[in-house]
């Protein structure tokens, strides 16, 4: 299976040309505006040239790159004046995906990047390259079809589609989408172009057309309502757009042993799972979407992929039996919540302690200074009504060969581990543990960084060891 | 756990001296020129160096017994068990079958002691690097010829 170098589509230089021209215009201007008092045909000539020279310099960088499928390797070469050889053998690709840029789509053009499971740095991209060429190198990667059945490539195994979202699903999501960190956004936003375009907010208050000393009075609790309004309506509008943009078109299939999600409105991206490098699954319910029947479902990973901390959204918006067939289509039996029980009473100490503690420290503080601060201690009551409520959504157990691990009050999450999959355990005890004779037990799984772990925090000591025990039998 | 951890080798010990050493020298240091800044402004003097005398005879004479003693470490057919903490007791578990590599590394204060310490390298995000300081030389290198037989081994 062996062929010559091929070299991108030649696309490909106009695409980098249009995509580097925002960044060259300025400097462009600045070039003729240094250059203006030596005359327009001059300072023509010299942004002509340099644009010649840009352009060439683009032709010889798309010339030098060319990347070679031989002897079960990809090898790629690239650079002017030091060349680089990297070479990729088949079985070090972890997962080949494919995204089309909105400027790559007119051209029929799509960006190929090898992941070999290294890090960010050890990455390969093919950009750019026609569709089927990307089908093709996709097919040829994975080993499933040798190089020369290229047809074949096009057409793949058999695939059936295990979750899709139509528009009103997406335009439904997109509601619950509402986030108002997209509108402090848009107001810290206009608020820097206010200082640029002279617009700012005083002004809109003499906009509303009263006097402004009278204004004063009525202006400002109208203004406070008119912005919350505005505000709202923002934050929905964005949620929509956002999830609009992300989520249109979002199909699940699933061929082999694989599932192939495509989905975006822009950027319209696909990627592959390989089903035997998931390593756990994790439904979450909204706030609001999850009381009303919604939930998310994300699989983790090994490896880099599209989303970041390598958790794939493969079904974000769906109901509870969506949810289960795309579980089931992952090999993963569907979430019975019955049999989990929650972790020791000692967590709603814990998190009471820690959560109302501190909080009320500080409002005795504030209480010597100012007496009125006392009226927090109102407030006492939410965080110890969060602890119950915490310790009773935190529940545990391992069911066949998974360990499934619950938790959230507001938002909440499910994680599905299969014990396989769990790489190590470890049993903390901090000295309020040690106290309350508790333990956390850390599971450490492959593929994602960050937060959101199946962690199991506070169960009583013996149950903490036996359950590390259990889990690495 | 049923089974018992062993404590690690005795050198350790003064292998955390030394660590502890270097770290009481720079408080030491530190607190020496903020002296001399009281002593110029006509503070009292006495009271940084005190403080730091005090944290540096605390780290060097007395936390590294204590802190050797929550070591402790254990390897069976399957799993490889390490605990550690004084205020935050943690006991770590890994599965020999999902080691990926190890390392036997050794810095020039363990060189000087005699002891090595064992880098176990999985595929997870938390104990992606899993350590076992303070083992004798010998023996950290007979646990590592029985861990990757164990790999070589094991179908994973």
């Amino acid at each position: 299976m062996n062929e010559g170098p091929r070299r991108l589509h030649p696309g490909t230089i106009v695409l980098r040309i249009v995509t580097k021209a925002p960044q060259q215009v300025a400097g462009l201007v600045a070039l003729a505006a240094a250059t203006s008092r030596s005359g327009t045909e001059v300072m023509f000539g010299i942004v002509a040239a340099l644009m010649i020279g840009a352009g060439l310099f683009t032709w010889i960088r798309w010339r030098s790159f060319t990347y070679t499928i031989a002897d079960g390797a990809l090898t790629i070469a690239d650079g002017v004046l030091q060349r680089k050889r990297r070479s990729i053998p088949f079985e070090r690709i972890q997962d080949v995906s494919i995204d089309q840029k909105l400027l790559a789509r007119p051209f029929g053009l799509a960006r190929v990047r090898i992941e070999t499971g290294g890090g960010e740095a050890d990455e390969a991209t093919l950009d750019s390259v026609t569709l089927s060429e990307a089908a093709r190198l996709r097919a040829v990667l994975r080993g499933a079809v040798p190089s020369v059945a290229v047809d074949a490539a096009a057409e793949g195994p058999a695939r059936d589609v295990v979750f899709a979202m139509s528009p009103r699903r997406v335009l439904t999501m997109g509601m619950f989408g509402f986030s108002l960190v997209w509108v402090g956004l848009l107001f810290a936003g206009l608020n820097q172009v206010g200082d640029v375009i002279g617009w700012n907010w005083i002004d809109v208050r003499d906009w509303a057309g009263v006097a402004r000393q009278e204004a004063m009075a009525l202006a400002t609790p109208l203004f406070a309502a008119m912005a919350a309004v505005v505000a709202v309506l923002v934050g929905a509008i964005s949620g929509v757009l956002r999830t609009l943009l992300v989520e249109h078109g979002f199909r699940l299939e699933r061929e082999g042993d694989r599932l192939r999600r495509v989905r975006g409105l822009a950027t319209r991206t696909e990627i592959v799972l390989s089903l035997r490098r998931v390593q756990l699954a994790l439904i979450e319910r909204g706030m609001v979407s999850g009381r009303l029947g919604w939930a998310g479902l994300r699989l983790q990973t090994l490896g880099g992929s599209d989303d970041a901390c390598g958790r794939q959204s493969v079904a974000p918006f769906a109901r509870e039996d969506e949810v289960a067939r795309v579980l089931a289509a992952a090999g993963y039996a569907p979430f019975d919540p019955l049999p989990l029980r929650p972790v020791a009473f000692g967590h709603v100490l814990r998190t009471g302690l820690v959560r109302g503690g501190l909080p009320l420290i500080g409002v005795i503080v504030a209480m010597v200074f100012l007496p009125l601060a006392g009226l927090a201690l109102l407030l006492v009551p939410i965080p110890v009504v969060l602890a119950v409520l915490a310790r009773r959504r935190h529940r545990y157990a391992i069911v066949g060969d998974t360990l499934q691990v619950t938790r959230g009050v507001l938002s909440k999450q499910v994680w599905i581990v299969p014990l396989a999959r769990i790489q190590a355990v470890s049993v903390r005890r901090s000295v309020l543990q040690r106290l309350l004779g508790l333990a956390t037990v850390h599971v450490d799984t492959a593929g994602a960084k960050g937060l959101g772990r199946p962690n199991i925090v506070d169960v009583a000591i013996d149950d903490a060891e036996r359950l590390a025990a259990t889990l690495l039998r | 756990m049923p089974l018992t951890l062993a404590p690690l080798d005795r050198r350790f010990v003064t292998v955390l001296r030394w660590r502890a050493a270097v770290a009481a020298l720079i408080v030491l240091v530190v607190c020496g020129i903020g002296e001399a800044i009281l002593y110029r402004q006509g503070w009292p003097n006495g009271i940084a160096g005190a403080v730091a005398i005090a944290i540096a005879l605390w780290l060097v004479g007395i936390a590294p017994p204590r802190r050797f003693v929550h070591w402790g470490f254990a390897l069976d057919e399957r799993e490889l068990h390490i605990a550690h903490g004084w205020l935050t007791r943690v006991h770590t578990i890994v599965p020999i079958g999902r080691v990926q590599h190890i390392d036997l590394t050794q810095g020039p204060i363990e060189r000087g002691c005699g002891v090595a310490t064992l880098v176990l390298h999985t595929a997870g995000t938390d104990h992606s690097l899993v350590t076992v300081p303070g083992l004798a030389r010998e023996q950290a290198e007979m646990v590592r010829d029985r861990i990757r037989t164990a790999i070589e081994a094991s179908p994973w």
